[in-house]
C-alpha cells in the first residue's frame, strides 16, 4: 500500500496542474487506489467493472488537468471522484437496460452472469479470510467487543442500540471497530499477505501502463 | 471540503464503516469520496472494513459464528440442554414406535415408523435469517449454506436489493429538485429457487412490496424438504408487463 500522506498527494496534484509531466504521472499513481475505491464500494458497484472505469475516469481526470480548468488541488480530488460517480451510474443504467430476463432464457444466462459475478477472492482466501478473522475476535480482550463486532456486522444491530444494550460509549464502539481492522490486517498481512495489498499488484502493473501511455501519447494524438 | 486530517481516527473509523454500510447521505459520500481519491491510507481503511464484513460472513456461514446471539456462553449452556433434551424425548418416541411397529399386526407393505425420521426428529431452529447484499456467490462459494437435517423450520432471506429512483423511474444521483431517489424500480419482487442440476424451479417466493428504508425479506418454509444440491436465488422484480432478475444468490444444501 503506498504510504504517501495526503499533504505530499497535494503537493503532486499541485504540481501536476502547473503542467509538470513527472508530477502528473506520479499523481496517476497516487490517485488510483481511491478512485478505484469509489467505484469497488461505492453506489452502483454491484454493476460496474471497477478497474475499467478507474482507467477511464483517470483519464478524464488528466485530460482536466491538462486543460488547465481547474486551479486548487482539492478540487481534482472532488472531480475525480465525481467523475468516478458519474462513470459507474452511467454502466449501473446500461446494465439495468440489458437485465431483461424471461424464464426460458433463465438456464443460458444464469452460466453467463454466473462468471461474471465471480468476486475477486477464490475459495481459498475466503476461507483464509473467515480465519482471519476468527483469530482476530479471539484475541479480542473481553466477550463484550466480541459480541459487539458480530452483532454489529453479522446481524445489522446499529450502533446507537448496540451501546445501549451493552453498556458501552460511542466513542469505545469506535475503538473496538478500529482496533479489530488495524488488527486483521497485521493478521492478514501475516498470513495470507496477498489480501492485504491495496492496490493489488494488478493494479499497481495497470497504474504503471497507463502513467507510461499517459507519458508516450499526448491526447491530441489518439 | 474539511480536510480529513481534522476529524480525529474515531471518526474517520465510523464514517468508513457507514460508507461500506452505505449508510452515508448523498452529500455525505461525495465528501467521502473526495478524501478517499486525496487518501490511499483511507482507501485501505476502507478495504479492510470491507475484509471485515466479508470476513465475519464468511465465518458465519461456516458455521463459526452464531447470529443474533446477545449472551453466546448462556445461550450455548441453554440450548445444549434443550438440544439433549429434545434428543432424549425423540428416542423415547422413536423406542415407542419402534416397539408398536413391532407389536401391532400390519401389512408387509406397510414401513415401520422408523424409516420416516422426519416425522419424530423435528428441525431445531426454528427460523434462521440471512442478510444478503453486497456479498454474493464469490468464487463459487455459497450466500447460504445448510446442512439438511440441521435445516430450520423455516428460512428467513433478507436481500439488499432494491435500486431506488426518481419518480419518473430514471436512475439518478439526484432527482429534479434536488432529492435523494426514493421510488422502488419495481412495485413487487419475488425469489425464485431453481435447482442448477436440471434448472427447475423448486420454490416460489409470494410476492413482496418493496418499503424504503427496509430489506425485502422472502419466507421459505421447511427448507430441509428440499433435496441436497445447489440452488440459485434469484430475485426478480416484476412490474406490469415486465419482468427482470435484479440479483442471484447461491444457496447449497448438503445432506450431512
Amino acid at each position: 500500500m503506498s504510504s504517501v500522506p495526503a499533504e505530499e498527494i497535494e503537493r503532486i496534484v499541485a504540481a501536476a496542474l502547473t503542467g509538470d509531466r513527472h508530477a502528473e504521472s506520479r499523481m496517476l499513481v497516487v490517485l488510483r487506489p481511491g478512485v478505484l475505491a469509489v467505484l469497488r464500494f461505492g453506489a452502483f458497484h454491484r454493476w460496474v467493472d471497477a478497474e475499467d472505469l478507474t482507467q477511464e475516469t483517470l483519464h478524464i481526470v488528466v485530460e482536466r488537468v491538462r486543460a488547465r480548468t481547474i486551479e486548487d488541488p482539492r478540487k481534482v480530488f472532488s472531480f475525480a471522484a465525481s467523475t468516478a460517480r458519474n462513470l459507474a451510474l452511467n454502466a449501473a443504467r446500461k446494465a439495468l437496460r440489458q437485465q431483461t430476463v424471461v424464464d426460458s432464457e433463465l438456464v443460458d444466462e444464469l452460466a453467463q452472469n454466473l462468471e461474471m459475478e465471480q468476486s475477486e477472492l477464490s475459495d481459498a482466501d475466503d476461507r483464509h479470510l473467515a480465519e482471519a478473522v476468527m483469530a482476530m475476535l479471539e484475541e479480542l480482550p473481553t466477550e463484550r467487543d466480541r459480541q459487539m463486532l458480530t452483532r454489529f456486522y453479522l446481524d445489522g444491530v446499529d450502533k446507537q442500540q448496540l451501546c445501549r444494550e451493552l453498556g458501552l460509549s460511542p466513542k469505545h464502539f469506535d475503538r473496538v471497530l478500529m482496533r479489530a481492522r488495524s488488527r486483521l490486517r497485521t493478521i492478514i498481512e501475516r498470513r495470507a499477505p496477498h489480501l492485504a495489498l491495496f492496490p493489488r499488484i494488478t493494479a499497481v502493473l495497470l497504474a504503471l501502463g497507463t502513467t507510461f501511455t499517459f507519458w508516450v501519447r499526448p491526447f491530441d494524438s489518439w | 471540503m474539511k480536510p480529513l486530517d481534522r476529524i480525529s481516527l474515531e471518526e474517520q473509523t465510523r464514517l468508513v464503516s457507514r460508507y461500506v454500510a452505505g449508510d452515508l447521505s448523498r452529500s455525505e459520500r461525495a465528501e467521502f469520496e473526495a478524501w478517499l481519491v486525496a487518501s490511499p491510507e483511507l482507501a485501505a481503511e476502507v478495504e479492510m472494513e470491507r475484509r471485515l464484513r466479508r470476513g465475519i460472513a464468511s465465518a458465519a456461514r461456516r458455521g463459526w459464528l452464531k447470529r443474533g446471539s446477545n449472551a453466546p456462553l448462556a445461550t450455548d449452556r441453554r440450548w445444549a440442554s434443550r438440544r439433549w433434551q429434545t434428543a432424549l424425548a425423540a428416542s423415547v418416541l422413536l423406542s415407542l414406535a419402534l416397539g408398536l411397529s413391532l407389536t401391532l399386526p400390519g401389512g408387509t407393505d406397510e414401513k415401520p415408523v422408523v424409516a420416516q425420521p422426519r416425522a419424530t426428529l423435528k428441525p431445531i431452529a426454528a427460523s434462521l435469517t440471512f442478510r444478503l447484499g453486497s456479498l454474493r456467490g464469490a468464487g463459487g462459494s455459497p450466500d447460504i449454506s445448510l446442512v439438511k437435517a440441521e435445516a430450520p423450520q423455516q428460512l428467513v432471506i433478507e436481500t439488499d436489493v432494491v435500486v431506488l429512483t426518481c419518480e419518473d423511474g430514471t436512475l439518478e444521483l439526484e432527482c429534479p429538485g434536488g432529492s435523494a431517489p426514493q421510488t422502488p424500480q419495481f412495485p413487487e419482487y419475488e425469489m425464485d429457487l431453481v435447482r442448477r442440476h436440471d434448472a427447475s424451479l423448486a420454490w416460489r417466493s409470494a410476492r413482496g412490496v418493496p418499503v424504503v428504508g427496509s430489506q425485502l425479506s422472502f419466507t421459505l418454509r421447511d427448507p430441509g424438504g428440499l433435496e441436497a444440491g445447489d440452488y440459485d436465488l434469484l430475485v426478480r422484480g416484476r412490474s406490469p408487463g415486465h419482468e427482470e432478475v435484479v440479483a442471484r444468490f447461491l444457496m447449497r444444501i448438503t445432506a450431512q
